[in-house]
């Protein structure tokens, strides 16, 4: 009831009002893009650590992605690239899970290379039968194809690629009508009212996350980090649905923490090759909100190894457009004087 | 075979025998590949380059959806910042004869600059949101940028032809063209001109910041595009002059800046296609999805070199003798060369932004 009269009362004065001020309203209205908001008070940085170590390729944060945030299926594709049908990241794919089958690795498999500080493996559970091999000096025999995984070079890596909500994110940089933002928890946001499409943001973007929609709404779309859930204290939706943990979400600096002791730990049990991907290798100049744990050279997962930072590039070129129009400024100057 | 799509799908079957004629010759083909491997200082190693390490060669990057919109766009931006910058030169340091040049350079600036904002409009996912451009200003971004000063530049283009207009009598006698015709031309000029150099090579800097290899590598983007911007747009000025006759000793002096900006641009061709090394293949190669044929053929062949050495040529054996044919032809060569400077640097840019390797190869340390 209190309702319906304020409504009427608002609704009463707008009619009361002279014409000069309701065109004034009308002109606020209509410079409301233009008024800068107060932002909302900032929140500790939080980020996904996505551990491939763990990974299953089971999909379901693919799944659950799609279905939180409504994204419209791709059209099926059979790719015959493993069981990687959905490809790459895109408009309306924002988890996507990778298969890298390694077969026929040749000798630098992990079970016969040793650990980095030159020390065995420590794996408590086949310790009798170390000690067993080292006394009669032979390996026991396992019958063809069924040979556990250390003693196996061949493997079959998994990994579910994101937006790496970097911290100096190109996208960001680009964007020339200020549609993306960071948000409150430092991620990097697409505001869809104010996009216009422009599509700059998926040229800056050094991995190929975000991408326009051309067969939606024509306007730039990527992982949101689920902005909406955080809002109402819920993790992303691709965390939540995660069966093994390989992603995990959380503060940024509490999940760097989780994933340099998981690497440690890797290496201990002699998973040499293990290493992180924009943890502490600065990657932009900043490092990312969303890293990850590999199991091989980053090139291996597409993702490249030290991208330039494109907004760099605008100085040098500036410079040298620069010289160039002076130059011929200069020529024109002294062609047109000389008579 | 790279198909250049100038005239429509007719005009390209029509040619097409022709085209397939000239490339199939193992002649040029081997020329072009030469060329490519000497001017990059990069032999492809596709053995090599299969054995680093990627993911089913699927792109890194996303695709640029920029096409004929912003070809022309970039060709059209830079005609119109070339006439004005060299019309401002004629009227700033030039004799009383060279008046010609600056009438003519301010009508054609805005000329080439009105259809601009139609294109890039319509290259917008929503053209109807275009106005967001202008909600912010943002240093970083050259796109942001680039929209405050095309908005900028259009006002002293619009501003500067519409007083030559008045004082050419064309816009009748009423006091508005009288007003026109009394504000200071040479004044506005000065402002006009930087917004007119910022115009013609701000749009190689767009490309230089973003992460497409081709166009980032080597940061002499910007400086190409704005030298190619006085030679077209000097091409363009004379072409006209030559049409509705004009002073030798113009023509002469616009000749001259042609010759030079051809130069300086052939050098800033090559320094480009050696900094940029491998990234560079897409542009000069001849493999499949490579565009050196038209880069080659109608370019940096027949659109700098050819034009160059004719321009040279005339500017030896001139003897105050007209030969407005071969003006002519050095010309139309010259705008031919600029837009497909535009066309082979958009196109070969999608091809770069396939390739992973060279992707994954541009961004180790």
């Amino acid at each position: 009831m209190a309702v319906v009269e304020n409504t009427q009362q608002s609704l009463g004065s707008r009619f009361a009002e002279t014409p000069v001020q309701t065109s004034l309203e009308l002109l606020g209205e209509m410079l409301k893009p233009f008024r800068k908001e107060e932002p909302p008070p900032p929140q500790p940085a939080m980020g996904f650590f996505t551990d491939t170590s763990i990974c299953i390729g089971c999909k379901a944060c693919e799944v659950a992605c799609k279905q939180w945030n409504q994204l419209p299926a791709t059209t099926p594709f059979w790719s015959g690239t493993s069981y990687d049908n959905t490809r790459g990241l895109g408009a309306t794919t924002w988890r996507h899970v990778q298969f890298i089958e390694q077969i026929g690795r040749g000798p630098s498999a992990p079970a016969t290379s040793p650990a980095p500080d030159g020390q065995r493996p420590n794996l408590p559970l086949l310790d009798r039968q170390i000690k067993e091999a080292q006394s009669n000096g032979t390996i026991p025999q396992t019958p063809p194809g069924t040979a556990l995984p250390f003693f196996n070079s061949e493997r079959w890596l998994m990994s579910s690629d994101v937006c790496k909500h970097c911290v100096n994110a190109p996208c960001h940089e680009a964007c020339p009508t200020g549609a993306i933002i960071r948000t409150e928890f430092d991620t990097v946001y697409v505001q869809q009212d104010i996009c216009n499409g422009c599509g700059y943001c998926t040229l800056a973007c050094p991995f190929g996350v975000i991408a326009r929609d051309d067969e939606g709404d024509r306007l730039a779309h990527k992982c949101t980090l689920c902005y909406d859930r955080l809002k109402d204290g819920l993790e992303p939706a691709c965390a939540k649905a995660c069966p093994t943990k390989s992603i995990q979400f959380g503060e940024v600096e509490v999940l760097k923490e989780r994933a340099r002791a998981r690497v440690g730990e890797l290496h201990a049990r002699g998973v040499s090759e293990a290493r992180l991907y924009g943890v502490d290798d600065n990657i932009l100049d900043g490092g990312l909100n969303s890293f990850f744990l590999l199991l091989d050279r980053p090139e291996v997962y597409n993702l490249p190894e030290n991208p330039p930072r494109p907004s760099l590039n605008v100085a040098p070129a500036s410079f040298w457009t620069v010289v160039a129009a002076s130059l011929l400024g200069l020529i024109g100057i002294i062609l047109f004087r000389k008579e | 075979m790279q198909m250049p799509h100038i005239a429509g799908k007719r005009a390209g079957e029509w040619l097409s025998p022709l085209f397939t004629a000239i490339s199939t010759a193992p002649s040029t083909q081997d020329t072009f590949e030469q060329l490519a491997r000497l001017t990059t200082g990069y032999t492809p190693n596709p053995e090599q380059e299969q054995q680093e390490p990627g993911y089913y060669d699927y792109p890194v990057l996303k695709k640029p959806f920029w096409d004929w919109e912003i070809i022309w766009y970039f060709f059209m931006g830079g005609l119109a910042a070339g006439c004005y910058i060299i019309a401002t030169i004629a009227a700033l340091f030039g004799s009383e004869q060279d008046r010609v040049v600056r009438r003519t350079g301010y009508y054609l600036s805005l000329l080439a600059l009105l259809p601009c904002p139609a294109l890039l409009i319509k290259d917008l996912g929503r053209p109807e949101r275009f106005l967001n451009m202008l909600r912010i200003y943002k240093f970083r971004s050259p796109m942001s940028v680039g929209v405050w000063g095309l908005l900028s530049f259009s006002l002293f283009s619009g501003l500067t032809a519409a007083i030559q207009a008045a004082r050419d009598g064309l816009l009748g006698r009423w006091w508005g063209a009288r007003l026109l015709a009394s504000l200071p031309q040479k004044l506005l000029a000065i402002p006009g001109g930087f917004a007119s150099a910022f115009l013609g090579g701000y749009t190689g800097v767009l490309l230089t910041a973003t992460s497409i290899p081709l166009w980032s590598r080597s940061k002499l983007l910007g400086g190409i595009f704005i030298t190619s911007a006085v030679s077209t747009s000097s091409a363009l000025i004379s072409l006209v002059l030559r049409l509705v006759g004009a002073p030798a000793k113009t023509l002469h002096k616009l000749e001259r800046l042609e010759w030079v900006a051809m130069l300086v641009e052939m050098v800033g061709l090559l320094a480009f296609l050696r900094q940029s090394g491998r990234a560079a293949r897409p542009l000069v190669g001849t493999g499949p999805d490579e565009h050196g044929h038209t880069f080659w053929r109608f370019m940096f062949g027949g659109g700098l070199v050819l034009p160059w050495l004719l321009q040279t040529s005339a500017l030896l054996g001139r003897k105050n003798k007209k030969n407005t044919t071969g003006g002519l032809l050095i010309s139309l060569l010259v705008l031919v060369g600029g837009y497909f400077l535009r066309y082979c640097i958009i196109k070969a840019g999608h091809s770069s932004s396939k390739d992973a390797h060279t992707t994954l190869w541009n961004a180790r340390k």
